[in-house]
């Protein structure tokens, strides 16, 4: 039904255009930048100078009889290898700084973006993959950007210095060494991609491992009662066999292609001991030159090796590259539009601005809200509502009931903008709900949802995540405005506890009325409970209920519940059924209409009426 | 029914005791792959003596053939000797270059061999770890599980595994070759000239305690990297898993905040070991160009004295390149390894915490199970010396429905927990046909019960699957009968692909009472003496849950059934109702027995019903 989280695809060619948009995300850092090509230029000259104080030295040594000083060659010697160090020193520093820094840069903006994000961007899109997007893909740019570069110029200097070098020595004979460069250069860059296809393979496996790790530790209650570790192991005894063999034929892959690019610098050096001997006893090489084509001919391989590498890097990592671009690119479904962010500017450039008024200069509080012939679908097609209006008052309890399935969590996911109509329009005070500012209205909203979501932490810093600025006291009235505080206080280490990753060491309960306080403290304006009483028991539904009616009083809350107890005493119930309202009007109305509700709500009283029925006849014949 | 216990799988390796040294769980891993590295390293043996040989080919060729010194009867001479002579080789220079590259040739059939093994080794070593830490996982006690981060696990079982492997694959062959490669070079070397071999090794030894030194120093570090980078995943899966309520909130800059923190914590952080890398690196570069440096000119000098021949000289330089990569890889290679060791500490920890505990004896009862439960004087605590249930006693005869009342908190999931011996009691006795949990194998024991929970789990299959792998020999009729008992099946049929329709990310996103009511169909299909509903249909409305119900009645008379529930109206049904209250069970009896007596029972009641008061006024 919703797509494959995609897999990397590897592309054919370079996208060069991709890549200077990922490199634009370097400039902040141009002087890093300029080191990294300094250092790796100096290095790859310093590099290629070695052989050739070798040979000058032993030239030397052969030419002259006796007493040579032997004190420039080491002069030279030192120089160059202190130059060598000091540009290993400053290309690790400048690679690695720019590195961590854009991978750092690209990752906030990512988070920031994602932020921004509209829920339709996620519902299609697993939480796994935009952690992926976060963590691996921003490393491996930065990682490419940086040390690809490094290499990039590093090795392309290096080999043609060396070149440069061989056919001033001897052109004939540098040619002839030189002739293993393009089939090297060939044979890299066939198995390099071999070698990046199987390792992708391999990293797939891994991912997929990844999750069969997480499905069995979320799942491990479970899969001990059902006696299923057994079967789970085969099955994962499966993916790990996979994962095997594609890393077998990786390190396959590699095991002949080292010798394969070995044999080739060893022909290189062949043809310089052939060719160059015959030269050197007709006396037309030196020796030490002899020993300088020798020595370069072994060292091309590494350049060329990392050029291939490089290159094929670049191909690999586009899909990334395209990832994160367009995760940065994607624009906001939801925000402020250009006249609202005007609006917002010019509000905060007005100096004396008049009270009660929002961030957008509209007006500060909510007195109504109102759906007006709204229409929604979700991406996939189907239409959720279709002319629904309804119009709420502050001071108004809105209970929304009916099926699962019939447009109740949407109602309520427009009425937060989570979600936009797609037909219709929600006005607020008679007002366009798009016309206003998101974040005020955001702001102004409080929301209890049926799985409880804490953040890790304190029990106190879950609470404030209401409204930040609140005091210690504020914290703790809203816990006992929810009767949270008993529990609260029992707690090892009272409002200071940690609640764990996901909240997780505290009951669902417990959860619940943590984020009923949290949702008290932000003072919200619009206060929805989207079924958030299903998983708390009777009497803690109970004490809330008490400190629900002070929570509901002047505010628009709407209450999506199973129970009728928490029905009951809203201003208005609504049976929605097919994104329709069906039937509306207080508790006593709807029942007195004999209709839908009607139907629910008898529903648990006939079976208590059997119950007490059952409990007459046993206590008649015990 | 299948009552037979399942067999105790053959762990992979033996068990691991209380935490030991890496080194020794190294070893303990190895096992059964030792052949294979054996093997590697033997190839590795050939391909590098042949490696040696190459460069003495050029070596004997300049000094002989090219530079004419006269026989001194040592080691290149011989090499001339065996090519045939120095005048054959002067007369045919392609003969010495052909035999350099043949040999080049067989050493990268070696060099082949090698890679082979080594990874057949290494990956072999890796596939067998993540099953057995699989199977330690899912045999570690609910307990372990409670306190443990879930993606702290899940990065030692994936990520320090790799490293783990990584370092296996290169590692241990390198650490070889590198000893290899010293004790043949270091004769070789001597046979060609002593001074020269003193020289050689003048800094080595400086270059592989500097790298076992920087080792230390970073070792840390890599640690404190590895940890920032998992805080910066937490906190994004944090904020995505709680995206409704950063945007309900309006929390977005405060999440930007939080995100900064540890993400540029990851970044400094990184930067500081780049720091002490960069350090590393250029000086041990520095260092092995000095030996290099040392080598050439001494060797020159002693050339100018017509001590040493050039072919000797450029002899060395060749063992000392080859010398050096290994040596200069010295730092990376202890790195990777400390790496490694961290990794294996990491994974030690886990596979040393004690499993589930199996029974000394375990008992097999023989025939059917009738279902009777007898809880006496049951107490458990998470921690010692704390109660949190405490005094129970209850028993259940077969085929009579247990409901269990009380507030949250009150014990009611951690007595089914200690029915399904998830967590361990520590007094008191639970029977089961008058055999003592504690003495029957746990598999067997659950194998015994169907159960369903609050929050049903899952597993990413599709639904049918889902369903089916409760009985895996059920036909398709029986599926869709215990989801149609579930009343899920239209819901199911409903789906794009129906039955076959995935769960989760990949497919269908379940409400909260579909899920509970999938979970149910799955537990019908378990033909079990004993169902546990722990608040099963608790996000199922109200009119579905009575339907539900009833129709399980009329199915389910001869079953042994645990009801948890908040809805006394579903409670009319069962034999005996027990209240818990903190622990304790303050209340028992029937339901109408409960309604009448003062107390927790009828104060919820009385909540539950208060419709019915304002209803009777009514008409």
């Amino acid at each position: 039904m919703k797509n494959q989280p995609e897999e990397d695809v590897f592309s054919d060619r370079l996208d060069l255009d991709l890549w200077v948009r990922v490199f634009r995300h370097a400039l902040p850092y141009k002087r890093l930048l300029i080191r990294l090509a300094i250092s790796a230029v100096v290095i790859a000259m310093v590099d290629a100078s070695f052989a050739l104080v070798t040979r000058w030295a032993v030239d030397d040594v052969v030419a002259t009889e006796t007493g040579l000083n032997l004190w420039p060659y080491m002069l030279t010697y030192g120089f160059l290898s202190i130059t060598l160090s000091a540009g290993v020193w400053v290309f690790i520093n400048a690679a690695g700084g720019l590195s961590n820094n854009m991978s750092h840069d690209i990752r906030e903006g990512c988070f920031k973006h994602i932020q921004k994000l509209e829920f339709a961007y996620f519902d299609h899109r697993p939480t796994g993959w935009l952690i992926s997007r976060l963590t691996s893909d921003c490393d491996k740019l930065a990682r490419i950007i940086a040390w690809g570069t490094l290499d990039l110029v590093w090795a392309t200097c290096l080999v043609v210095m060396i070149s440069i070098v061989l056919l001033v020595l001897k052109p004939l004979l540098g040619l002839l060494v030189l002739s293993v460069v393009p089939p090297l250069i060939l044979i890299s860059m066939f198995f390099q991609k071999k070698l990046l296809l199987s390792s992708r393979d391999t990293r797939k496996f891994n991912s997929m491992i990844t999750a069969s790790f997480d499905e069995a530790l979320q799942g491990l209650r479970t899969s001990k009662v059902l006696v299923r570790e057994e079967a789970n192991l085969d099955e994962f005894g499966g993916l790990s066999s996979r994962m095997y063999r594609s890393s077998m034929q990786n390190a396959l892959q590699s095991a002949v292609y080292m010798p394969i690019v070995l044999t080739l610098g060893s022909i290189a050096a062949g043809i310089a001991l052939w060719r160059g001997g015959s030269d050197v006893m007709t006396g037309v090489l030196t020796l030490g030159t002899l020993v300088a084509f020798i020595f370069y001919a072994g060292q091309f391989f590494n350049p060329i090796n990392q050029i291939a590498q490089v290159l094929i890097q670049l191909q690999g990592a586009q899909a990334a590259g395209e990832r994160v671009l367009s995760l940065l690119a994607t624009v906001p479904g939801i925000s402020d539009s250009d006249e609202v962010k005007t609006k917002i500017e010019s509000w905060e450039n007005q100096h004396n601005r008049p009270e009660g008024r929002a961030l957008d200069g509209g007006e500060r509080e909510i007195k109504t809200l109102e759906f007006l012939d709204v229409d929604f679908s979700y991406s996939d097609g189907e239409p959720i509502l279709k002319d629904f209006s309804l119009t709420v008052k502050s001071g108004e309890t809105i209970a929304l009931v009916g099926a699962s399935g019939g447009g109740k969590s949407t109602i309520v996911n427009l009425a937060a903008r989570f979600y936009e109509p797609t037909g219709g329009a929600i006005l607020v005070n008679g007002k366009d709900l798009r016309e206003r500012s998101l974040a005020w209205y955001q702001s102004n909203l409080g929301i209890v949802l049926q799985g409880p979501h804490l953040f890790s932490g304190s029990v106190r810093e879950n609470i404030r995540y209401g409204r930040l600025e609140a005091t210690d006291l504020e914290v703790e009235a809203a816990a006992q405005q929810v009767n949270a505080d008993p529990f609260i206080r029992n707690l090892e280490e009272g409002y200071e506890t940690d609640v764990g990753e996901g909240g997780n060491r505290l009951s669902t309960g417990q959860k619940q009325l943590i984020s009923f306080a949290r949702a008290l403290l932000a003072r919200p304006r619009i206060f929805i409970m989207d079924e958030a009483t299903s998983s708390i028991d009777t009497e803690t539904e109970q004490l809330i209920q008490e400190g629900l009616q002070t929570i509901f009083e002047g505010r628009i809350s709407f209450v999506i519940a199973h129970r009728l107890s928490t029905i009951r005493t809203a201003d208005r119930i609504c049976v929605i059924e097919k994104g329709q309202i069906l039937e509306s009007g207080t508790h006593e109305e709807l029942l007195t209409l004999q209709g839908h509700y009607h139907a629910l709500y008898t529903h648990q009283f006939t079976q208590q009426q059997e119950a007490r029925l059952f409990a007459e006849v046993k206590q008649e014949n015990p | 029914m299948n009552s037979t216990p399942s067999k105790q799988a053959q762990p992979a390796l033996p068990a691991i005791q209380s935490p030991q040294s890496p080194q020794s769980l190294l070893w303990l891993l190895m096992r059964g792959f030792r052949g294979k590295y054996g093997w590697a390293i033997a190839a590795l043996f050939v391909f590098t003596a042949i490696n040696y040989l190459t460069p003495l080919i050029a070596s004997a060729t300049i000094d002989f053939a090219l530079s004419e010194q006269p026989d001194d009867g040592l080691l290149t001479a011989t090499i001339i000797g065996l090519m045939g002579g120095a005048a054959f080789v002067r007369a045919h220079l392609w003969f010495p270059a052909l035999l350099m590259v043949s040999l080049t040739i067989v050493a990268g059939g070696f060099s082949y061999l090698k890679g082979r093994f080594a990874a057949q080794a290494s990956d072999g070593i890796a596939r067998k770890l993540k099953n057995r830490l699989y199977d330690h996982l899912q045999r570690l006690p609910a307990k372990y599980h409670d306190r443990a981060e879930t993606g702290d696990l899940i990065q030692r079982c994936t990520s320090d595994v790799e490293t783990l492997r990584m370092a296996l694959a290169s590692q241990v062959v390198d650490i070889s070759n590198a000893l290899l490669l010293l004790l043949t070079a270091l004769p070789i070397m001597v046979m060609l000239d002593g001074r020269m071999t003193l020289v050689s090794f003048a800094l080595i030894l400086p270059i592989i305690f500097f790298g076992y030194y920087y080792v230390g120093k970073v070792k840390h570090l890599f640690r404190g990297v590895d940890e920032a980078e998992g805080q910066v995943t937490r906190v994004v899966q944090e904020n995505l898993a709680g995206l409704r309520v950063v945007r309900a909130f309006a929390r977005q800059d405060y999440e930007i905040a939080k995100f900064a923190e540890p993400n540029q914590l990851y970044r400094d952080r990184s930067l500081r070991l780049l720091r002490l890398m960069s350090w590393y690196w250029s000086s041990s570069d520095l260092i092995v160009i000095f030996q290099q440096g040392i080598v050439l000119f001494t060797g020159i000098y002693f050339i100018s004295e017509g001590t040493l021949t050039v072919g000797t000289l450029f002899a060395f330089i060749m063992f000392l390149n080859m010398l050096l990569w290994p040596v200069r890889q010295m730092g990376r290679t202890l790195t990777d390894l400390g790496k490694s060791f961290v990794a294996l500490t990491r994974m030690g920890e886990i596979l040393s915490e004690p499993e589930e505990s199996v029974p000394a004896n375990p008992v097999l009862p023989e025939g059917p199970v009738a279902g009777r439960l007898e809880v006496k004087n049951l107490a458990f605590g998470h921690q010692e010396g704390e109660q949190t249930i405490r005094d129970i006693s209850f028993t259940v005869e077969p085929g009579k429905t247990l409901a269990i009342v009380g507030p949250s908190g009150s014990g009611k999931s951690v007595l089914m927990h200690l029915l399904l011996r998830l967590y361990d009691y520590s007094s008191g006795s639970i029977q089961l046909d008058g055999h003592e949990l504690a003495d029957l194998d746990r598999q067997w024991l659950r194998a015994q019960f169907s159960v369903v929970m609050q929050e049903p789990f899952l597993y990413s299959k599709t639904v049918g699957e889902n369903i089916h792998l409760a009985r895996h020999h059920a036909a398709e009729d029986e599926i869709s009968e215990a989801a149609r008992l579930a009343e899920i099946h239209e819901t199911i049929q409903g789906f794009p692909s129906g039955y076959s329709t995935p769960v989760g990310e990949r497919g269908v996103t379940l409400s909260g009472g579909q899920r509970q009511r999938v979970a149910l169909a799955r537990a019908l299909l378990q033909e079990t003496p004993i169902l546990l509903l722990d608040d099963a249909l608790s996000a199922v409305d109200s009119e579905t849950e009575a339907s539900i119900l009833k129709a399980l009645r009329d199915r389910h008379g001869r079953r042994t059934t645990l009801v948890i529930a908040h809805r006394l109206s579903t409670l009319a049904h069962a034999d005996h109702v027990i209240v818990l209250e903190d622990g304790r069970i303050t209340q028992r009896g029937t339901h109408s027995e409960l309604i009448a007596e003062e107390g927790l029972y009828s104060r919820l009641w009385k909540i539950q019903n208060a419709d019915e008061g304002e209803r009777t006024q009514k008409p």
